[in-house]
């Protein structure tokens, strides 16, 4: 590069600027500009819209006077919605309500997606690799099934008569729940027994994503390290906890953070299996964004809860980042 | 530098023109606007949700409409029920609706008062002669603020019958078809045809518990016992009422003590009265007439009949009725004259009238069809029961948010009687709070 470039010379040639010809440039520019375009129409200006509606009294069925339909009859209202998010209503009550329902559900999927897929990957892992690409196989087939057809398939498995889980319950001699999905009264330490049920539907659907991401990182930890541990004497528990569990804190970082967030955004497993029931023991916030954005037009309220939810995942996200984060790579 | 601002200039643009709502003073849709004189086809869109007999009833008037009118083409377009809604509202801030929509009449005025549905020019028909061709209760939900936004096509009745099976009443010493003159009656009757295993229900006698069936009882109980759920402005709501209270006692005993339903494996999420009905698991399901036509196209091997069901209270029915499916044009639409041609041939004409509610197996909004009934019982003998209830049914009135009302407050709140979580008068009251806070929060 010459002098006169770096020192950012307004004579010298634009091509040695660039670092482009002509030509590169404009093909440059004719590859990025769609993805501009697409990513503007589809995202950047879906998110600022967002933004917007949420200081808005707006429904779409309501014709306003300003620019995009608002003002008018979709006044703007400044931080009532979220302010009214506090009140002592019944808007407000689902709303925390789902809220809650939503912390729970993915907070019990992180812990209980971790308990499966971390030990089952360090078993799979020990197997002969012949049989490793199978199990991983199986595993993972959950995972790239519609969540409609996971859905309506377990609401057969919790079907009160004629479901798998009650009549196999039925069979060894115990008294099955009345019903998964509907009993208000049902609860398993606390936690209702529907939600139970979606948490069960979905970790069954989601977990061999996990269990695949823990067996290539397991892959790639150096065996001298655990060979130098066994040399030691250090038992197996003591590897997993001492070596594999410390040298995964990036991959656990990884797999903790994308589950927590698609657990913040499940939908479909709800709106099937329980449809926000029993008594909005299983409404998630995305339905009850949902109900309010498409059943009751009331989008500006439905935008400032998609904030809240944009919010709760990014807090979720960056503790996750502090708790977990490493300063080393091996 | 230049360039990057052009670029950048470019993109919003191109977001702005993409996302920009359509302004109500310059239609931006509405199908291919008619050369002035050039003797070209009108091209016109209808909407409807995707129930199978309304598209079936809906292609046949819109197949002759368009032989009598070769000048003017018609697309039909249907979508998913679940998606109906959002199609809507999107389309029409984006102004890509359809000319002509099938909407439910409770919709409308929230459509209308938003400035998204041309008005019924008072040459195609004025609120007086709508008056003396349609039935009060489904036409009022059409007509706003003293203005008329379309034509009903459906008497929305879910109250006073039910689809009964005859398989499920063998062997249970309960006559077929049941004649229930009585709520003393059909109690003691529905009671024999619950079956269970253990205590589990495999089989409800009566199900009445759904989404739409709990708020229409409710309304009705109260009206049957000379109350009213209005309170005296009009406008809020009085549920907090001895007669709102016995009503949902009638109901929390039907369940509880009369076990003719179980309200936790039978409700509006699971095994809901048309699903649970067809499924087979259920003898007898309070619905209404709409489902005995649906049920034909759906299960047509399926054996069953439409009977009526008593009077809650007293000796006189009163009950509140929605305004049921009709047509409407949106405001965007660029062939007004044309799409209120369409509306009128498909609701105001009686044989197209009869077409829609004898392949639907709905209630016919216009009267002329329940005066001469040949025709319609023909095609749909079940509605039959559901004629002598007419007179009797008044406009739900203006809620506020019919849906809201219906399946947030009502529904959830009786259903909690019912599986025991509060009594009936805390359901009462809870009704009355969360209704009148729907009121004062409404934009």
């Amino acid at each position: 590069m010459t002098q006169a470039a770096i020192a950012g010379d307004p004579g010298a040639p634009r091509k040695e600027r660039a670092g482009l010809r002509p030509g590169q440039r404009t093909f440059v520019w004719g590859a990025l500009i769609p993805i501009f375009l697409y990513l503007g129409v589809f995202a950047l200006f879906p998110m600022i819209w967002v933004v917007v509606l949420s200081f808005f009294s707006y429904s779409p069925v309501r014709v306003g006077d300003g620019l995009l339909g608002l003002g008018g009859r979709n006044p703007f209202i400044g931080l009532e919605n979220f302010t009214s998010m506090l009140a002592d209503t019944q808007t407000a009550q689902l709303f925390r309500t789902s809220v809650k329902n939503t912390l729970i559900f993915a907070f019990l999927v992180l812990v209980v997606n971790l308990a499966i897929t971390l030990p089952l990957a360090v078993l799979v892992e020990s197997v002969h690799n012949r049989v490793k690409g199978v199990v991983r196989a199986i595993y993972f087939m959950p995972t790239i099934s519609s969540a409609v057809a996971v859905a309506i398939m377990w609401g057969y498995v919790f079907h009160p008569q004629q479901g798998l889980l009650n009549n196999f319950i039925k069979l060894i001699g115990l008294t099955p729940p009345k019903s998964w999905l509907t009993d208000p009264g049902a609860a398993v330490f606390g936690v209702p027994l529907a939600m139970v049920a979606v948490i069960i539907a979905y970790v069954w659907q989601d977990f061999g994503y996990n269990l695949v991401i823990f067996i290539a990182a397991l892959q790639g930890i150096p065996h001298d390290i655990r060979d130098a541990a066994q040399i030691d004497g250090a038992s197996g528990w003591q590897q997993f906890r001492r070596i594999t569990v410390p040298l995964l804190r990036p991959t656990l970082l990884f797999v903790c953070t994308l589950t927590m967030i698609s657990s913040f955004q499940v939908f479909v497993i709800f709106q099937v299996m329980t449809g926000g029931g029993p008594q909005n023991q299983t409404r998630s916030l995305t339905m009850d964004i949902y109900e309010n954005a498409f059943r009751y037009q009331a989008m500006g309220w439905a935008a400032a809860m998609s904030l809240i939810l944009f919010a709760m995942v990014l807090i979720v996200t960056l503790v996750q980042f502090r708790v977990l984060r490493t300063d080393w790579e091996y | 530098m230049k360039r990057t601002a052009l670029a950048l200039l470019m993109i919003v643009a191109t977001l702005l023109a993409a996302c920009g709502g359509a302004p109500a003073a310059a239609p931006a849709t509405g199908g291919e606007q008619a050369a002035a004189g050039g003797g070209e086809k009108v091209t016109l869109r209808v909407w409807s949700h995707q129930n199978p007999s309304f598209i079936q009833a809906n292609e046949a008037v819109i197949a002759k409409f368009m032989e009598q009118n070769p000048d003017i083409e018609v697309t039909y377009e249907q979508f998913e029920y679940a998606q109906f809604i959002q199609a809507l509202q999107t389309s029409m801030q984006a102004g890509t609706e359809a000319d002509v929509i099938e909407m439910f009449g409770s919709w409308v005025c929230s459509y209308a008062s938003g400035g998204r549905l041309a008005e019924v020019p008072v040459d195609v028909m004025s609120y007086t002669e709508a008056q003396e061709l349609f039935f009060a209760a489904p036409l009022d939900g059409y007509y706003c603020d003293g203005k008329l936004y379309g034509l009903p096509n459906e008497f929305n009745l879910e109250v006073g019958g039910a689809l009964v099976n005859p398989a499920l009443f063998e062997g249970k010493d309960v006559p077929y078809p049941p004649v229930w003159d009585t709520m003393d009656t059909l109690r003691e009757q529905a009671a024999k045809l619950s079956e269970f295993d253990g205590d589990t229900m495999i089989r409800a006698g009566h199900h009445f518990v759904g989404g739409d069936g709990l708020p229409f009882l409710l309304l009705e109980g109260i009206l049957e016992q000379g109350g009213t759920y209005f309170a005296e402005d009009g406008k809020h709501f009085n549920f907090d009422t001895p007669e709102a209270v016995a009503t949902i006692q009638l109901l929390v005993d039907m369940a509880q003590k009369d076990k003719l339903v179980d309200p936790v494996l039978f409700n509006g999420e699971a095994n809901q009265p048309y699903d649970g009905f067809f499924a087979g698991v259920v003898a007898s399901s309070f619905i209404g007439s709409w489902a005995a036509g649906q049920g034909l196209v759906n299960y047509p091997d399926f054996e069953f009949d439409y009977v009526n069901t008593p009077i809650l209270f007293g000796t006189q029915r009163k009950f509140a009725a929605d305004a049921g499916w009709g047509k409407v044009v949106s405001a965007n639409s660029a062939n007004q004259e044309a799409a209120w041609k369409l509306v009128e041939f498909m609701a105001a004409e009686q044989e197209n009238a009869l077409t829609f509610n004898g392949t639907t197996g709905t209630i016919p909004a216009l009267k002329a069809l329940v005066d001469n009934p040949q025709g319609l019982l023909e095609q749909a003998p079940w509605v039959e029961p559901t004629f002598k209830l007419l007179p009797d049914g008044e406009y739900l009135g203006n809620v506020t948010d019919r849906d809201k009302l219906f399946y947030e407050i009502i529904y959830p709140a009786v259903l909690q009687a019912l599986q025991g979580s509060m009594s009936a008068e805390e359901a009462a009251q809870t009704i009355q709070a969360q209704a009148n806070e729907m009121v004062d929060t409404a934009p």
